[in-house]
Protein backbone atom coordinates (compact mmCIF):
# COMPACT_ATOMS: atom_id res chain seq x y z
CA UNK A 1 0.00 0.00 0.00
CA UNK A 2 1.32 3.23 -0.96
CA UNK A 3 0.81 5.92 1.67
CA UNK A 4 1.29 9.54 1.51
CA UNK A 5 0.57 12.14 3.82
CA UNK A 6 -0.99 15.73 2.74
CA UNK A 7 -0.40 18.53 5.02
CA UNK A 8 -2.75 21.55 4.74
CA UNK A 9 -1.70 24.50 6.64
CA UNK A 10 -1.27 25.90 8.70
CA UNK A 11 -1.38 28.82 6.78
CA UNK A 12 -2.72 27.34 3.49
CA UNK A 13 -3.01 30.37 0.74
CA UNK A 14 -6.46 29.23 0.11
CA UNK A 15 -8.46 28.71 3.71
CA UNK A 16 -8.85 32.24 5.51
CA UNK A 17 -7.36 31.00 8.70
CA UNK A 18 -5.17 29.28 10.30
CA UNK A 19 -5.66 25.37 10.90
CA UNK A 20 -4.08 22.58 9.75
CA UNK A 21 -5.29 18.99 8.62
CA UNK A 22 -2.93 16.17 7.42
CA UNK A 23 -4.35 14.05 5.28
CA UNK A 24 -3.04 10.22 4.73
CA UNK A 25 -4.01 9.73 1.14
CA UNK A 26 -4.02 6.13 -0.70
CA UNK A 27 -3.94 7.07 -4.13
CA UNK A 28 -6.55 9.69 -4.83
CA UNK A 29 -8.55 8.41 -1.96
CA UNK A 30 -7.87 10.31 1.83
CA UNK A 31 -7.75 7.67 3.84
CA UNK A 32 -7.21 9.64 7.52
CA UNK A 33 -7.38 12.61 8.62
CA UNK A 34 -5.36 14.54 11.35
CA UNK A 35 -6.49 17.78 12.72
CA UNK A 36 -4.53 20.61 14.61
CA UNK A 37 -5.82 23.59 16.16
CA UNK A 38 -4.16 25.97 18.28
CA UNK A 39 -2.14 28.04 15.82
CA UNK A 40 -4.33 31.34 16.62
CA UNK A 41 -3.69 32.34 20.61
CA UNK A 42 -7.02 34.20 21.92
CA UNK A 43 -8.15 34.66 25.40
CA UNK A 44 -11.64 35.70 25.57
CA UNK A 45 -12.53 33.59 28.90
CA UNK A 46 -10.07 35.30 31.10
CA UNK A 47 -10.09 38.51 29.87
CA UNK A 48 -13.70 38.32 30.27
CA UNK A 49 -13.36 38.00 34.22
CA UNK A 50 -11.82 40.54 34.17
CA UNK A 51 -14.56 42.67 32.42
CA UNK A 52 -17.67 43.71 33.75
CA UNK A 53 -20.82 41.53 32.73
CA UNK A 54 -21.45 44.64 30.26
CA UNK A 55 -18.05 44.92 28.78
CA UNK A 56 -18.14 41.01 28.39
CA UNK A 57 -20.85 41.51 26.01
CA UNK A 58 -18.45 44.19 23.89
CA UNK A 59 -15.67 41.71 24.39
CA UNK A 60 -17.69 38.10 23.01
CA UNK A 61 -19.04 40.81 20.33
CA UNK A 62 -15.27 40.42 18.98
CA UNK A 63 -14.91 36.52 18.88
CA UNK A 64 -15.63 36.65 15.50
CA UNK A 65 -16.65 38.66 13.07
CA UNK A 66 -19.56 36.71 11.23
CA UNK A 67 -20.88 35.42 14.34
CA UNK A 68 -20.84 39.00 15.83
CA UNK A 69 -24.14 39.06 17.27
CA UNK A 70 -24.65 35.32 18.21
CA UNK A 71 -21.73 35.74 21.03
CA UNK A 72 -23.48 38.04 22.47
CA UNK A 73 -26.90 36.85 22.47
CA UNK A 74 -25.92 33.64 23.91
CA UNK A 75 -23.22 35.67 26.76
CA UNK A 76 -26.64 37.93 28.02
CA UNK A 77 -28.46 34.25 28.33
CA UNK A 78 -25.98 32.89 30.25
CA UNK A 79 -25.94 36.37 32.47
CA UNK A 80 -29.60 36.67 32.53
CA UNK A 81 -30.11 32.36 33.51
CA UNK A 82 -28.38 33.34 36.43
CA UNK A 83 -30.94 35.85 38.16
CA UNK A 84 -33.94 34.51 35.80
CA UNK A 85 -33.80 38.20 34.28
CA UNK A 86 -37.36 38.95 32.11
CA UNK A 87 -36.91 40.71 29.04
CA UNK A 88 -39.30 43.53 27.66
CA UNK A 89 -41.61 41.46 24.15
CA UNK A 90 -39.80 44.23 21.94
CA UNK A 91 -36.36 43.54 22.69
CA UNK A 92 -37.25 40.35 22.16
CA UNK A 93 -38.31 40.47 18.54
CA UNK A 94 -35.22 42.92 18.25
CA UNK A 95 -32.86 40.20 19.21
CA UNK A 96 -34.40 37.94 16.68
CA UNK A 97 -34.63 40.02 13.91
CA UNK A 98 -30.79 41.02 14.22
CA UNK A 99 -29.96 36.94 15.00
CA UNK A 100 -31.98 36.13 11.83
CA UNK A 101 -30.16 38.70 9.52
CA UNK A 102 -27.03 37.21 10.66
CA UNK A 103 -27.85 33.79 9.87
CA UNK A 104 -28.99 35.11 6.28
CA UNK A 105 -25.88 36.79 5.63
CA UNK A 106 -23.88 34.50 7.07
CA UNK A 107 -25.13 31.57 4.84
CA UNK A 108 -24.93 33.46 1.95
CA UNK A 109 -21.06 34.34 2.59
CA UNK A 110 -20.59 30.28 2.88
CA UNK A 111 -22.57 29.64 -0.03
CA UNK A 112 -20.36 32.33 -1.89
CA UNK A 113 -16.76 30.43 -0.85
CA UNK A 114 -18.39 27.40 -1.09
CA UNK A 115 -19.07 28.30 -4.79
CA UNK A 116 -15.62 29.61 -5.40
CA UNK A 117 -14.16 26.33 -3.69
CA UNK A 118 -15.40 23.82 -6.35
CA UNK A 119 -14.60 26.91 -8.86
CA UNK A 120 -18.24 28.09 -9.36
CA UNK A 121 -17.48 31.72 -9.29
CA UNK A 122 -20.95 32.55 -10.51
CA UNK A 123 -22.37 31.29 -7.11
CA UNK A 124 -19.79 33.31 -5.16
CA UNK A 125 -20.87 36.49 -7.60
CA UNK A 126 -24.64 36.30 -6.44
CA UNK A 127 -24.37 35.24 -3.16
CA UNK A 128 -22.30 38.25 -2.19
CA UNK A 129 -24.24 40.60 -4.15
CA UNK A 130 -27.07 39.58 -2.01
CA UNK A 131 -25.57 39.75 0.77
CA UNK A 132 -24.66 43.38 0.55
CA UNK A 133 -28.56 44.87 1.34
CA UNK A 134 -28.67 42.52 4.68
CA UNK A 135 -25.53 44.44 5.69
CA UNK A 136 -27.38 47.83 4.85
CA UNK A 137 -30.16 46.51 7.24
CA UNK A 138 -27.67 46.25 9.52
CA UNK A 139 -26.75 49.50 9.23
CA UNK A 140 -30.34 51.09 9.37
CA UNK A 141 -31.04 49.31 12.57
CA UNK A 142 -27.50 49.83 14.25
CA UNK A 143 -25.74 52.03 12.57
CA UNK A 144 -22.99 49.16 11.79
CA UNK A 145 -22.60 46.63 8.97
CA UNK A 146 -20.82 44.27 11.51
CA UNK A 147 -20.39 44.19 15.06
CA UNK A 148 -24.15 46.15 15.95
CA UNK A 149 -23.59 46.48 19.87
CA UNK A 150 -27.27 45.24 20.04
CA UNK A 151 -27.00 43.16 23.24
CA UNK A 152 -27.49 43.96 26.93
CA UNK A 153 -28.43 42.19 29.82
CA UNK A 154 -31.86 42.67 30.23
CA UNK A 155 -32.67 44.11 26.70
CA UNK A 156 -31.00 45.54 24.01
CA UNK A 157 -29.20 48.72 23.55
CA UNK A 158 -31.17 50.10 20.47
CA UNK A 159 -34.60 50.76 19.35
CA UNK A 160 -35.52 49.90 15.61
CA UNK A 161 -37.51 53.01 14.39
CA UNK A 162 -40.98 51.98 13.34
CA UNK A 163 -41.02 54.52 10.75
CA UNK A 164 -38.11 52.74 9.08
CA UNK A 165 -39.40 50.11 8.90
CA UNK A 166 -41.13 49.88 5.37
CA UNK A 167 -37.77 50.38 3.96
CA UNK A 168 -36.33 47.49 5.68
CA UNK A 169 -39.35 45.62 4.44
CA UNK A 170 -38.73 46.75 1.22
CA UNK A 171 -35.40 45.60 1.15
CA UNK A 172 -36.30 42.34 2.81
CA UNK A 173 -38.74 41.58 -0.05
CA UNK A 174 -35.87 41.45 -2.28
CA UNK A 175 -33.56 40.11 -1.01
CA UNK A 176 -36.36 36.88 -0.36
CA UNK A 177 -36.94 37.58 -4.17
CA UNK A 178 -33.61 36.83 -5.10
CA UNK A 179 -33.11 34.08 -2.25
CA UNK A 180 -35.76 32.09 -3.87
CA UNK A 181 -33.80 32.27 -7.42
CA UNK A 182 -30.93 31.91 -5.94
CA UNK A 183 -32.17 28.33 -4.34
CA UNK A 184 -34.16 26.91 -7.07
CA UNK A 185 -31.52 27.56 -9.43
CA UNK A 186 -28.80 26.25 -7.29
CA UNK A 187 -31.48 22.61 -6.30
CA UNK A 188 -32.08 22.47 -10.28
CA UNK A 189 -28.11 23.14 -11.52
CA UNK A 190 -26.63 19.72 -12.94
CA UNK A 191 -23.28 20.44 -11.72
CA UNK A 192 -23.82 21.52 -8.34
CA UNK A 193 -25.69 18.67 -7.95
CA UNK A 194 -23.41 16.05 -9.58
CA UNK A 195 -19.97 17.90 -7.91
CA UNK A 196 -21.63 18.05 -4.46
CA UNK A 197 -23.83 14.94 -4.13
CA UNK A 198 -22.71 11.94 -1.85
CA UNK A 199 -19.75 13.65 -1.38
CA UNK A 200 -18.32 14.22 2.34
CA UNK A 201 -21.14 12.21 3.67
CA UNK A 202 -21.79 12.30 8.01
CA UNK A 203 -24.12 9.99 8.75
CA UNK A 204 -26.33 10.33 11.53
CA UNK A 205 -24.51 8.03 14.03
CA UNK A 206 -21.14 10.02 13.31
CA UNK A 207 -23.08 13.24 13.85
CA UNK A 208 -24.62 11.91 17.13
CA UNK A 209 -21.31 10.69 18.60
CA UNK A 210 -19.27 13.56 17.82
CA UNK A 211 -22.01 15.60 19.42
CA UNK A 212 -22.13 17.63 16.15
CA UNK A 213 -24.78 20.76 16.01
CA UNK A 214 -26.24 23.61 13.48
CA UNK A 215 -26.46 22.36 9.81
CA UNK A 216 -23.66 20.16 10.29
CA UNK A 217 -26.24 17.80 12.66
CA UNK A 218 -29.39 18.87 10.60
CA UNK A 219 -27.95 17.96 7.31
CA UNK A 220 -27.54 14.20 8.97
CA UNK A 221 -31.13 14.36 9.87
CA UNK A 222 -30.52 15.08 13.37
CA UNK A 223 -32.93 17.26 15.00
CA UNK A 224 -31.05 20.07 16.85
CA UNK A 225 -31.89 23.58 16.79
CA UNK A 226 -32.10 25.64 20.04
CA UNK A 227 -34.59 27.76 18.53
CA UNK A 228 -36.99 25.26 18.68
CA UNK A 229 -35.89 23.50 21.57
CA UNK A 230 -35.16 26.18 23.70
CA UNK A 231 -37.04 29.12 22.09
CA UNK A 232 -35.63 32.46 23.85
CA UNK A 233 -36.21 35.67 22.45
CA UNK A 234 -38.88 35.80 20.57
CA UNK A 235 -38.78 32.49 18.53
CA UNK A 236 -41.35 31.31 20.45
CA UNK A 237 -44.21 34.02 18.94
CA UNK A 238 -43.01 33.58 15.95
CA UNK A 239 -43.85 30.87 12.96
CA UNK A 240 -41.11 29.08 11.24
CA UNK A 241 -39.77 25.26 10.08
CA UNK A 242 -37.03 23.56 11.28
CA UNK A 243 -34.78 22.54 8.49
CA UNK A 244 -33.77 18.43 8.91
CA UNK A 245 -32.44 16.69 5.89
CA UNK A 246 -31.23 13.33 5.51
CA UNK A 247 -28.29 12.40 3.24
CA UNK A 248 -25.61 14.50 5.56
CA UNK A 249 -23.60 15.25 1.99
CA UNK A 250 -22.70 18.62 0.86
CA UNK A 251 -24.83 19.14 -1.65
CA UNK A 252 -27.77 18.44 1.82
CA UNK A 253 -25.53 21.23 3.92
CA UNK A 254 -26.05 23.32 0.74
CA UNK A 255 -29.82 23.27 0.44
CA UNK A 256 -30.22 23.02 3.96
CA UNK A 257 -28.75 26.43 4.52
CA UNK A 258 -30.76 27.75 1.16
CA UNK A 259 -33.72 26.71 2.98
CA UNK A 260 -32.65 28.17 6.50
CA UNK A 261 -32.28 31.60 5.22
CA UNK A 262 -35.35 31.57 3.51
CA UNK A 263 -36.74 30.38 6.89
CA UNK A 264 -35.15 33.37 8.13
CA UNK A 265 -36.26 35.61 5.96
CA UNK A 266 -40.07 34.45 6.80
CA UNK A 267 -39.07 35.21 10.86
CA UNK A 268 -37.82 38.52 10.03
CA UNK A 269 -40.76 39.68 7.91
CA UNK A 270 -42.77 38.55 11.24
CA UNK A 271 -40.60 40.76 13.88
CA UNK A 272 -40.75 43.74 11.81
CA UNK A 273 -44.31 43.52 10.81
CA UNK A 274 -44.50 43.68 14.90
CA UNK A 275 -42.52 45.75 15.59
CA UNK A 276 -43.93 48.80 13.20
CA UNK A 277 -46.97 48.51 15.19
CA UNK A 278 -46.41 48.49 18.64
CA UNK A 279 -44.24 50.29 21.35
CA UNK A 280 -42.98 49.81 24.58
CA UNK A 281 -39.54 49.56 26.71
CA UNK A 282 -36.52 47.89 25.26
CA UNK A 283 -34.51 47.48 28.29
CA UNK A 284 -35.32 45.80 32.01
CA UNK A 285 -33.08 47.94 34.35
CA UNK A 286 -30.86 45.07 36.05
CA UNK A 287 -29.03 46.94 38.89
CA UNK A 288 -27.11 43.82 39.88
CA UNK A 289 -26.39 40.28 39.13
CA UNK A 290 -26.88 37.55 42.35
CA UNK A 291 -24.74 34.67 43.29
CA UNK A 292 -25.14 31.54 40.81
CA UNK A 293 -24.71 30.07 37.00
CA UNK A 294 -26.24 30.10 34.20
CA UNK A 295 -26.32 28.98 31.05
CA UNK A 296 -26.95 30.84 27.64
CA UNK A 297 -26.66 29.58 23.92
CA UNK A 298 -28.36 30.74 20.72
CA UNK A 299 -28.61 29.02 17.10
CA UNK A 300 -26.02 30.48 15.22
CA UNK A 301 -25.62 30.34 11.31
CA UNK A 302 -23.10 27.49 12.20
CA UNK A 303 -24.92 25.86 15.17
CA UNK A 304 -25.42 26.29 19.15
CA UNK A 305 -23.00 28.78 20.27
CA UNK A 306 -22.48 27.77 24.56
CA UNK A 307 -22.18 30.08 27.47
CA UNK A 308 -21.24 29.65 30.65
CA UNK A 309 -21.31 32.05 33.40
CA UNK A 310 -20.40 31.50 37.13
CA UNK A 311 -21.33 34.54 39.52
CA UNK A 312 -20.02 35.55 42.66
CA UNK A 313 -22.80 38.44 43.29
CA UNK A 314 -20.16 40.98 42.02
CA UNK A 315 -20.11 42.79 38.94
CA UNK A 316 -17.61 40.24 37.03
CA UNK A 317 -18.01 36.55 36.18
CA UNK A 318 -15.85 34.63 37.84
CA UNK A 319 -15.97 32.03 35.50
CA UNK A 320 -16.89 32.47 31.67
CA UNK A 321 -16.75 29.26 29.73
CA UNK A 322 -16.91 29.81 25.37
CA UNK A 323 -18.07 27.15 23.00
CA UNK A 324 -18.36 28.11 19.49
CA UNK A 325 -20.49 25.55 17.05
CA UNK A 326 -16.60 25.14 15.13
CA UNK A 327 -15.70 22.96 18.61
CA UNK A 328 -17.51 20.33 17.84
CA UNK A 329 -18.30 20.44 14.13
CA UNK A 330 -14.96 20.53 13.32
CA UNK A 331 -14.00 16.77 14.75
CA UNK A 332 -16.68 15.40 12.27
CA UNK A 333 -13.89 15.35 9.19
CA UNK A 334 -12.91 12.30 11.13
CA UNK A 335 -15.94 10.82 9.69
CA UNK A 336 -17.05 12.20 6.55
CA UNK A 337 -13.61 12.85 5.24
CA UNK A 338 -12.33 9.46 4.63
CA UNK A 339 -12.96 7.63 2.04
CA UNK A 340 -13.05 10.39 -0.58
CA UNK A 341 -11.03 11.63 -2.69
CA UNK A 342 -8.43 14.20 -2.72
CA UNK A 343 -10.23 16.81 -5.00
CA UNK A 344 -13.47 16.57 -3.06
CA UNK A 345 -11.45 16.78 0.34
CA UNK A 346 -11.44 20.72 0.34
CA UNK A 347 -15.49 21.50 -0.27
CA UNK A 348 -15.43 18.92 2.23
CA UNK A 349 -13.48 21.00 4.95
CA UNK A 350 -15.65 23.40 3.69
CA UNK A 351 -18.78 22.27 4.55
CA UNK A 352 -19.16 23.09 8.36
CA UNK A 353 -18.53 26.40 7.62
CA UNK A 354 -15.83 26.09 10.29
CA UNK A 355 -14.39 29.09 11.93
CA UNK A 356 -11.36 29.22 13.44
CA UNK A 357 -11.00 32.13 15.42
CA UNK A 358 -14.38 30.94 17.08
CA UNK A 359 -12.39 27.81 18.11
CA UNK A 360 -9.10 28.72 18.91
CA UNK A 361 -8.27 28.82 22.46
CA UNK A 362 -5.40 30.80 24.32
CA UNK A 363 -2.54 30.59 25.90
CA UNK A 364 -1.33 31.83 29.81
CA UNK A 365 1.43 30.07 31.46
CA UNK A 366 1.70 29.79 35.50
CA UNK A 367 4.76 29.56 37.09
CA UNK A 368 4.37 28.36 40.69
CA UNK A 369 7.23 29.70 42.00
CA UNK A 370 6.46 33.21 40.43
CA UNK A 371 4.04 35.67 40.42
CA UNK A 372 1.12 34.08 37.95
CA UNK A 373 1.22 36.91 35.73
CA UNK A 374 4.54 37.55 34.93
CA UNK A 375 5.22 34.80 32.50
CA UNK A 376 3.13 35.33 29.42
CA UNK A 377 3.94 34.84 26.14
CA UNK A 378 4.46 38.56 25.40
CA UNK A 379 6.74 38.83 27.99
CA UNK A 380 8.96 35.38 26.72
CA UNK A 381 8.89 36.82 23.30
CA UNK A 382 10.47 40.07 24.80
CA UNK A 383 13.11 38.29 26.98
CA UNK A 384 14.11 36.22 24.18
CA UNK A 385 14.52 39.31 22.20
CA UNK A 386 16.56 40.67 25.09
CA UNK A 387 18.55 37.74 25.70
CA UNK A 388 19.33 37.51 21.79
CA UNK A 389 20.34 41.20 21.78
CA UNK A 390 23.00 41.23 24.88
CA UNK A 391 24.22 37.88 23.00
CA UNK A 392 24.79 40.25 19.46
CA UNK A 393 26.13 43.59 20.94
CA UNK A 394 27.08 42.57 24.25
CA UNK A 395 25.54 43.61 28.08
CA UNK A 396 24.70 47.30 28.12
CA UNK B 1 -40.33 16.59 33.07
CA UNK B 2 -40.72 13.17 32.83
CA UNK B 3 -37.11 13.04 31.92
CA UNK B 4 -35.27 14.51 34.61
CA UNK B 5 -37.75 12.93 37.59
CA UNK B 6 -36.97 9.62 36.35
CA UNK B 7 -33.35 10.52 36.26
CA UNK B 8 -33.33 11.58 39.74
CA UNK B 9 -35.35 8.54 40.95
CA UNK B 10 -32.57 6.11 39.25
CA UNK B 11 -29.71 8.05 40.28
CA UNK B 12 -30.36 8.85 43.54
CA UNK B 13 -27.49 6.57 45.09
CA UNK B 14 -25.21 8.39 42.78
CA UNK B 15 -25.88 11.67 42.21
CA UNK B 16 -24.94 14.23 45.20
CA UNK B 17 -26.40 17.53 45.69
CA UNK B 18 -27.93 19.46 43.07
CA UNK B 19 -29.31 22.72 42.14
CA UNK B 20 -32.75 22.49 40.37
CA UNK B 21 -33.83 25.36 38.43
CA UNK B 22 -35.60 26.49 35.48
CA UNK B 23 -34.50 24.04 32.41
CA UNK B 24 -31.23 23.26 34.56
CA UNK B 25 -29.76 20.77 37.11
CA UNK B 26 -26.52 21.08 38.21
CA UNK B 27 -25.64 18.24 40.82
CA UNK B 28 -22.22 16.64 41.93
CA UNK B 29 -20.88 12.82 40.87
CA UNK B 30 -17.93 11.16 42.63
CA UNK B 31 -15.19 10.40 40.37
CA UNK B 32 -16.16 6.47 40.36
CA UNK B 33 -20.01 7.06 38.95
CA UNK B 34 -19.55 9.64 36.46
CA UNK B 35 -19.33 7.10 33.73
CA UNK B 36 -22.16 5.36 34.66
CA UNK B 37 -24.04 9.06 34.83
CA UNK B 38 -22.86 10.06 31.35
CA UNK B 39 -23.73 6.67 29.88
CA UNK B 40 -26.77 7.30 31.09
CA UNK B 41 -27.18 11.01 29.97
CA UNK B 42 -25.66 9.89 26.44
CA UNK B 43 -27.18 6.89 25.22
CA UNK B 44 -30.25 6.09 27.15
CA UNK B 45 -32.10 9.43 27.36
CA UNK B 46 -30.15 10.91 24.23
CA UNK B 47 -28.43 14.03 25.70
CA UNK B 48 -25.88 15.47 23.39
CA UNK B 49 -23.04 17.22 24.98
CA UNK B 50 -22.39 20.62 24.51
CA UNK B 51 -19.02 20.83 26.18
CA UNK B 52 -17.94 21.10 29.91
CA UNK B 53 -16.02 23.97 31.92
CA UNK B 54 -13.37 23.29 33.96
CA UNK B 55 -13.01 25.92 37.13
CA UNK B 56 -10.53 26.03 40.10
CA UNK B 57 -13.14 26.90 43.33
CA UNK B 58 -12.54 27.16 46.80
CA UNK B 59 -12.87 22.77 47.26
CA UNK B 60 -10.49 22.07 44.34
CA UNK B 61 -10.52 21.42 40.45
CA UNK B 62 -14.42 21.10 39.23
CA UNK B 63 -14.92 19.97 35.85
CA UNK B 64 -18.23 20.78 34.91
CA UNK B 65 -20.17 18.69 32.20
CA UNK B 66 -23.22 20.28 29.74
CA UNK B 67 -25.51 17.50 28.83
CA UNK B 68 -28.52 19.33 26.52
CA UNK B 69 -31.30 17.39 25.81
CA UNK B 70 -32.79 18.63 23.25
CA UNK B 71 -36.25 17.23 22.79
CA UNK B 72 -37.24 19.36 26.18
CA UNK B 73 -34.35 21.97 26.23
CA UNK B 74 -33.61 20.66 29.96
CA UNK B 75 -29.93 20.80 31.06
CA UNK B 76 -28.05 18.36 32.92
CA UNK B 77 -24.63 19.01 34.47
CA UNK B 78 -23.09 16.82 36.32
CA UNK B 79 -19.80 18.56 38.39
CA UNK B 80 -17.38 16.10 39.92
CA UNK B 81 -14.59 17.87 42.07
CA UNK B 82 -11.30 17.03 42.68
CA UNK B 83 -9.59 18.27 45.65
CA UNK B 84 -6.05 17.00 45.29
CA UNK B 85 -5.22 20.64 43.51
CA UNK B 86 -1.53 19.03 42.60
CA UNK B 87 -2.71 15.42 41.16
CA UNK B 88 -6.30 16.58 40.34
CA UNK B 89 -7.60 13.25 38.14
CA UNK B 90 -10.71 11.80 36.99
CA UNK B 91 -12.34 9.46 34.84
CA UNK B 92 -12.37 10.44 31.11
CA UNK B 93 -15.92 10.03 29.43
CA UNK B 94 -14.33 10.08 25.78
CA UNK B 95 -14.91 6.45 25.30
CA UNK B 96 -18.63 6.92 25.74
CA UNK B 97 -19.05 10.54 23.99
CA UNK B 98 -16.82 10.92 21.12
CA UNK B 99 -17.45 15.10 21.63
CA UNK B 100 -15.52 14.67 24.34
CA UNK B 101 -12.24 14.16 23.66
CA UNK B 102 -11.31 17.36 22.46
CA UNK B 103 -12.70 19.73 25.35
CA UNK B 104 -10.87 16.49 27.78
CA UNK B 105 -7.64 17.27 26.11
CA UNK B 106 -8.48 21.16 26.28
CA UNK B 107 -8.87 20.65 29.87
CA UNK B 108 -6.05 18.80 30.72
CA UNK B 109 -3.68 21.11 29.12
CA UNK B 110 -4.72 24.27 30.97
CA UNK B 111 -5.59 22.71 34.43
CA UNK B 112 -3.24 19.92 34.42
CA UNK B 113 -6.13 17.47 35.29
CA UNK B 114 -5.32 13.73 34.13
CA UNK B 115 -8.48 11.88 32.75
CA UNK B 116 -8.08 8.40 32.95
CA UNK B 117 -8.76 6.32 30.32
CA UNK B 118 -8.81 9.02 27.12
CA UNK B 119 -8.05 7.48 23.96
CA UNK B 120 -5.51 9.84 23.06
CA UNK B 121 -4.13 12.44 26.06
CA UNK B 122 -1.91 14.18 24.50
CA UNK B 123 -1.94 17.73 23.89
CA UNK B 124 -4.87 19.52 21.79
CA UNK B 125 -3.33 23.44 21.37
CA UNK B 126 0.23 23.18 22.53
CA UNK B 127 1.07 20.20 20.44
CA UNK B 128 3.67 21.88 17.55
CA UNK B 129 4.22 24.55 20.07
CA UNK B 130 8.42 25.25 20.59
CA UNK B 131 9.65 23.37 23.64
CA UNK B 132 11.75 25.46 25.76
CA UNK B 133 11.66 28.87 27.55
CA UNK B 134 8.60 28.72 29.48
CA UNK B 135 6.46 26.23 27.89
CA UNK B 136 8.46 22.80 28.57
CA UNK B 137 9.44 21.80 32.27
CA UNK B 138 9.42 22.61 34.62
CA UNK B 139 6.78 25.46 33.90
CA UNK B 140 2.61 23.92 34.63
CA UNK B 141 0.43 24.81 31.94
CA UNK B 142 -2.43 25.34 34.46
CA UNK B 143 -4.96 28.37 33.23
CA UNK B 144 -4.87 29.20 29.85
CA UNK B 145 -8.29 30.09 28.28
Amino acid sequence: MNRNVIPVGPFHPLLEEAEYFTLTVDGETVVDIDLDIGWMHRGHELISERKTFTQSIYLVERICGICSTSHPIACVHAVEDVDNIEIPERAAYIRTLVGELERIHSHLLWLGLAGHFIGYDTVWMWAWKYREPVLQMFEIISGNRNHYGMMRVGGVAKDVDPARVPELLNILDMVDEKMHMIANAAKDDPVLKSRLKNVGILSKQAAIDYCAVGPTARASGVHTDVRKDEPNDAYGMVDFNEIVLENGDVYDKLVLRLLETLESTKICRQCLEKLSHSNGPILNNVKEIGVGEGIGRYEAPRGEVFHYIRSDGSNRPIRHKVRAPSYVNIPTFKASCKGIPVADALITLAAVDPCYCCTERALKIIDKNHDPFALDLLNLSRQKTEKIRRETYGAK
Amino acid sequence: MPEKEEFLKLMKDKIGPAIDKKGRLYFEVSNEHILEVADYLFKKLGCRLSTATCMEMYRGIEVLYHFSHDATGQYFCPRVVMTDRENPQMNSISNIVTGAEWIEREMAEYWGVKFIGHPRPEPLLTKEHPKGEGLGQPFRIRRMS
